[in-house]
């Protein structure tokens, strides 16, 4: 990556980051967009996979310290996103924005499967609605989101994109 | 795949391990340390994205409430509108039982069936017929005064004409009794339409702007003092030979029309004049006022310039030996 594609990465990720702490509570969707996961996939696929499972786990632990009960969860399950996103990222981040589309899908109903299971908080019915319903549908919005985004740094992150 | 390739593979692994066993540590911590660690990540790490949080959960709550309070403001203006129709009923209907009490007997309440929509604005539908006593050529009016005449009866319902009505004539008088002329509709254009004509009023009889009209009780089919309407201007150009005319501000608007009462004959011949007296004194009293007032001006402006006139001009002024 040169420069601008650093500062523009930087940005981006800034930019999601905000998002996810203004726009989505905002919006209160119970199937909301996850911009955080948006933001790691975008940074996993342009650097080494020890370099994405580090920063999957910075931003899963920086989320989980907003509800202490489920420490770790969010942690893991964002650095085993990050980490597969960047060892995946030839199979799947192609110049096709559909297929982009769906890798964004799977890592967030990845990362929600995993959160939610290590959690351990939900049981019974409400857990299965949550993996089978709420998730893929909010990973269905965050897919468009990051459909948009992944369109919007296209232009300057074609050049040597896997880093 | 070349050595440093596999060793860079290998280090990526060992540093996701790493990191995947730390996610672990964090996730089996007990309770208290765990609060720890939280508080201290939210304190020095997400504590600004923290605050962006709760500002962007009040501004969601602050637009919830002021949608909830926008309909709550909505309602009550609905609520004041509806309230100020049913204060304009109430007023109307007070007037028309104080016009019940004032005639005492020889009237038939009626509502006024009146398709604007489709219909002649000259005509009124009456919900009381033959069966009720209605007679051809009653008089029909209301609590501000003179409404029209009956010109159709059916068993149950009845037709009237209003005094826009082209072929409407009342024969009118001042209350003094002074002047004395025919009342028509007024064939004018635009809001002079719905204004009246005062014709035939001898040349010698002046009326002042605001008096009020009533009829004079004279062609029998009007009873003498039922208020038709206040004068608004003598109409020039309609002078002709002898006698003057009027344009006339009616007392009743067709448009508001709701309840009405039709005075049966024997009611007519009786005499109505005590209904609408007091209307028509308080409207002859700020005639007076006006004019009093007016005269009053006049005297002080007239004062104002004789004494300007003797203060420029001294020599003007004499002296008594």
């Amino acid at each position: 990556m040169n420069l601008t594609q650093r500062l523009l990465l930087t940005v981006m990720l800034a930019l999601l980051v905000t998002l996810h702490f203004t726009l989505r509570p905002l919006l209160d969707w119970r199937a909301g967009v996850d911009f955080l996961v948006i933001g790691v996939l975008l940074v996993a696929v342009r650097v080494r996979p020890g370099a994405a499972a580090l920063t999957g786990l910075l931003v899963g632990t920086a989320i989980d310290s907003m509800t202490p009960e489920a420490l770790g969860a969010g942690a893991l399950a964002m650095t085993l996103v990050g980490f597969l996103a960047s060892r995946l990222k030839a199979a799947f981040f192609t110049d096709e924005l559909g297929l982009n589309a769906v890798f964004v899908f799977l890592g967030k109903v990845a990362y929600d499967w995993v959160s939610i299971v290590a959690e351990g908080r939900l049981s019974g019915m409400t857990l299965v609605w949550q993996l089978v319903a709420w998730t893929p549908l909010s990973a269905l919005a965050t897919a468009a989101v990051g459909l948009l985004v992944l369109a919007a740094v296209r232009p300057v992150m074609a050049e040597r994109r896997f880093g | 795949m070349s050595r440093a390739s596999r060793g860079d593979s290998r280090a990526d692994t060992v540093l996701a391990i790493a990191c995947a066993l730390v996610a672990l540590l964090l996730l089996i911590l007990p309770p208290a340390p765990r609060d720890r660690v939280a508080a201290a990540i939210r304190g020095n790490l997400i504590g600004p994205l923290a605050m962006l949080q709760t500002r962007a959960l009040q501004t969601g709550r602050a637009l919830a409430v002021q949608d909830s309070l926008q309909v709550v403001n909505d309602s009550i203006v609905i609520r004041a509108q509806r309230l100020a129709a049913v204060e304009a009923e109430n007023a109307r209907l007070r007037d028309l039982l104080g016009l019940g009490r004032a005639l005492q007997w020889g009237f038939v309440p009626a509502e006024a069936l009146v398709d604007r929509a489709a219909g002649d604005e000259h005509t009124l539908l009456l919900s009381a017929g033959a069966t009720q006593g209605v007679q051809r050529l009653s008089a029909v009016v209301s609590a501000e005064g003179l409404v029209g005449l009956v010109q159709a009866v059916d068993a149950r319902t009845s037709t009237a004409i209003v005094w826009p009505h082209p072929d409407f004539r009342v024969s009118a008088t001042t209350v003094d009794g002074s002047a004395v002329g025919i009342v028509s509709a007024h064939a004018g254009d635009g809001a002079d339409r719905w204004l009246l004509e005062l014709h035939g009023v001898p040349y010698r009889s002046s009326i002042a702007v605001g008096m009020p009209v009533v009829s004079s009780g004279l062609g029998g089919v009007f009873p003498r003092g039922v208020l038709i309407g206040t004068v608004v201007r003598a109409l020039r150009g309609e002078s002709t030979g002898w006698s003057r005319s009027y344009l006339v501000r009616p007392a009743v608007r067709p448009s508001e029309l709701h309840s009405v009462m039709v005075l049966l004959p024997e009611r007519a011949a009786e005499g109505v004049e005590s209904v609408w007296r007091a209307r028509v004194e308080a409207l002859e009293r700020r005639v007076r006022a006006a004019g009093d007032s007016l005269a009053a001006r006049a005297a002080a402006d007239s004062a104002a310039r004789l004494a300007a006139d003797s203060t420029t001009r001294p020599d003007s002024v004499r002296t008594l030996p």
